[in-house]
This record gives structure tokens, sequence and C-alpha cells, in this order.
């Protein structure tokens, strides 16, 4: 390598630094405005970035759906047996289940509770994982244009995927239940002890906060509490893999396993509101086996 | 006709970013196709072209990414910026050159990333530049090495920058 100066506009980069210049100056001063003068662009942009998006997401989907019809037959018969035998163990369940809903109702009869709205929810599919290696998000087909906003819970009939974080036009952003930058209220269900769910850099997630006393153990199962944010109470989160109680700390903390695979997930639904504020519409309902009006 | 070939490139990177890539990552870790674009423009069309090709590419990838607009704005503008400086200072560019140069800026960019992360401690911060940060430099540089190699077997490269 040597070095040689070969024809420069000198106009251009005087302009190139000034722009540069600029820029670092309107970034470090005016953050926000320069951040909501960019949102009126986001929309139009993400409409039309979107077309190549879903194009190369459904050529995509097509190719992973024949791999899995075609060539990842293997085993499909093992797996079969062992699928039979869950649905005979889950019959059971069941029944033991309907015994308790029916007795939840009498007692909720007995009670007076005001009965809950079930949230209202949007079906969306999974074209894309983040642009960068920082962070663990997905990316959703439906966007603002779709009622989809920012610090909506996103979930699949498992549990709980994540919290949008960003939205455009036509697609949204969803930080994973495993990024460390995402937190969500959580309850084990079996103490009632509330907590802070995290990712852990792992792709893991974690329970921070648990009241020193709380006799949690390993797994427990830790739902959504409902309290704050865009999950109504319940939702599975993950379960309990180990614990960890040190001397002298005011709280202890539990790392947790994902109930959901966020690794593979392709639909999930987000909730448009919680508890309480709507009735529920078609779409996304099904999928979590509850009932159409 | 420049123009279209950059706002092509701009909408193909999202795709290719955000839905091919994941399936071609190495432990998880893809390269960033942004800055190794971003470079590559800089070098051959020049500063302006690299800065403003740059910006646009930090804006569209910053849509669908969790992380922070300013930064990605930065990172890429900042590097198109950059090779647009050398690629005119540097007469005879070769792909292990260009490689290696890519492989420090991703290595700036994401050490600059990591500490503007809130909440990490030594040993978090020390696990993402290891686990993250490293990884995904090499593999940029080793991206750009490529592509730089590509372009020069197809094309005559010294004439392309200097025209």
């Amino acid at each position: 390598m040597w070095m040689a100066h070969s024809r420069s506009p000198y106009g251009a980069k005087r302009l190139a630094l000034a722009c540069f210049a600029l820029l670092l100056v309107a970034l470090f001063l005016l953050p926000a405005q320069i951040q909501g003068l960019l949102q009126y662009l986001d929309g139009p942009v993400g409409h039309v970035v979107r077309v190549p998006l879903e194009a190369i997401a459904s050529i995509d989907t097509g190719i992973a759906h024949r791999w899995e019809q075609y060539m990842a037959l293997q085993g499909v018969r093992e797996e079969n047996q062992q699928l039979r035998k869950e649905i005979e163990w889950l019959r059971g369940q069941h029944s033991q289940l309907r015994e308790s809903a029916a007795a939840t109702e009498r007692l909720t009869a007995l009670l007076h509770f005001k009965e809950q709205a079930l949230p209202t929810m949007i079906a969306a599919q999974v074209i894309g994982r983040d642009a960068t290696n920082r962070y663990r998000a997905i990316i959703l087909n439906k966007g603002e244009s779709d009622g989809i906003k920012p610090d909506m819970g996103v979930v699949t009939p498992a549990g709980v995927v994540g919290r949008v974080v960003k939205t455009t036009g036509a697609s949204s952003v969803v930080l994973l239940v495993t990024d460390p930058n995402n937190a969500i209220a959580g309850l084990i269900q079996r103490t009632r002890d509330e907590g802070i769910v995290e990712g852990t850099q792992q792709g893991l997630a974690q329970l921070k906060y648990i009241p020193l006393l709380s006799t949690l153990r390993d797994g427990d199962r830790v739902v959504t509490s409902g309290l704050v944010g865009g999950f109504p109470r319940g939702l599975v989160i993950g379960t309990i893999t180990s614990i960890d109680k040190q001397e002298g700390a005011l709280f202890q903390s539990a790392e947790l396993m994902p109930e959901v695979d966020v690794g593979r997930v392709e639909e999930v639904l987000v909730i448009q509101t919680s508890y309480g504020q709507s009735t529920m519409t078609g779409t996304g309902a099904d999928l979590l086996g509850k009932p159409s009006p | 006709m420049k123009y279209l070939f950059y706002l092509i490139l701009v909408l193909l990177l999202v795709p290719l970013q955000t839905t091919l890539l994941p399936h071609l990552s190495v432990w998880n870790i893809k390269p960033d196709l942004g800055l190794v674009a971003a470079a590559l423009v800089g070098l051959f069309a020049g500063e302006l072209d690299g800065l403003l090709v740059g910006l646009a590419i930090g804006w569209v990838l910053s849509l669908f990414s969790a992380g922070e607009l300013w930064l990605s704005l930065l990172t890429n503008g900042g590097v198109g910026l950059l090779a647009g400086f050398l690629g005119r200072q540097v007469s005879q560019v070769t792909s292990i050159s260009l490689g290696v140069g890519l492989l420090l800026v991703s290595l700036a960019s994401g050490l600059f990333a990591a500490m503007n992360f809130k909440h990490l401690d030594m040993s978090q911060m020390w696990w993402m530049v290891e686990s993250i940060v490293l990884p995904q430099a090499c593999f940029d540089g080793a991206v750009g090495a490529g592509l730089y190699w590509l372009l020069s077997q197809r094309f005559h490269v010294t004439r392309l920058r200097t025209e």
C-alpha cells in the first residue's frame, strides 16, 4: 500500500466534513428533535422497506417449510409416539382442569367477582431478527397502521415472548424476554412472590428482587404479575432452574428457563389492551384457546 | 443511475441483514453488512457519497433494530466518511488492508456501543466484548475483504476508485 493523492473534489470533502460535524452537533444538542424529525419519515420508509423484506421473508419461510416437509422427516415416528403419550397425559390434565374451572366458576359466582374482559390481540408473523448482534429482538410484519404501539406485550399460546420497543407504519421490533435490557413484572405462581424478570447475556432469563423469606424452589413457574407493562396477569414466562441466595443480600434471585423458545418463534400475538379495557376481538384470541364472543 | 444503485443497496440491505444473515450466523454472530457497504461506497465513490449512504443505511437499519438511532447514524455515517478519506489518500488498497481496516473500525464502534449500554459491570462488559464485539469485528473484516476481492476480480478497482 502506498500513499497517493488521487483526483479529489475539495468541495465534496469539505461538504462531507461539514455535514458530519453538523450531524454530530445536532445529535448531541438536540437528540429528541432529530429523532422526532426522522419519525415523520419512518412510516413511509417502513412501508417501502417492507416490500423486499416480506418478499424475502416469505421465500425464506417457504424454503424452511419445504425443508421440514421433505428433508427433515427423520425421527418423525419416534416423535409421533412421544406426542401420543403426551396427548394421553394432557387429556388427564384437561379433565382435572375442567373440574377445577367448574369449581372456580362456582366460587367466583359466590364471591360476586367482577368478570374480567379478555385482552384484545393482533396476530403477527416474525419476518426477521434484530439488524445488530447487540440486542435479542425480532421484527414483526405488523406496525402502527395495524394498531401496534411501543410497550405492548407479545405472547404465543405457550407464554411470554417480549415487548414492542419500536414501530414503523408496517413493522415493529420486539425486544425478547431473554434480552438483558428487557424487564417484565413477574410472579412466582406457587408462592405469589413478586419480582422483575430480566434477560441474561447467556440467552436465558432471571427473576430478580425476590423477597428473602420466599420459599421458592426449582421447578416453580413464573407468570406475569399484571401490575405494570403490557401484560395481563397469569401468562407463563418460564420455570425456575436455579436459585441464587447470597448471604447479606437484601433479595434473592433465580434463573429461569423461558417457556417459549424465542429463537424459533414464527407467529406471535400482540396484546393491544390488557384485562378489563375492552372486549375481545377475533384473530389471535383463538390461538390461545379462548372462546370467541 | 448511481442514486438508483444506492437506493436498491439500502433497500436490499434490510432483508439481507434481518432475514437471511441469521441463517448464516456463526455462534449467533452475523456480520454488519451496513458497515461493510458504507465502507465500500466511501472507498469507491468518495467521502460525501460514503457519508450519505452510510447515514441512510444507519437510519433504515435502526428502524429494524432495538438499538439507538444516533449510534447507528454515527457509526455507519462515520465509516463511510472515513473510508472516503482513506480512499483518496491511499492509492492501492488490498483486500487484506481493507479487511484489517474494517476490523478495527468495527471493533471501535462495537466498544463504543458496549460502553453505551446501561447497567453493565466490568465482567458483563468483558463478556460482551469477547463474545459479540470481537467476533463481529473479525466477521466484518473477513466479509469486507472477501467482497473487495470479488469486486477486484470482476472490475478494475483502482480505476473505479480514481475516476
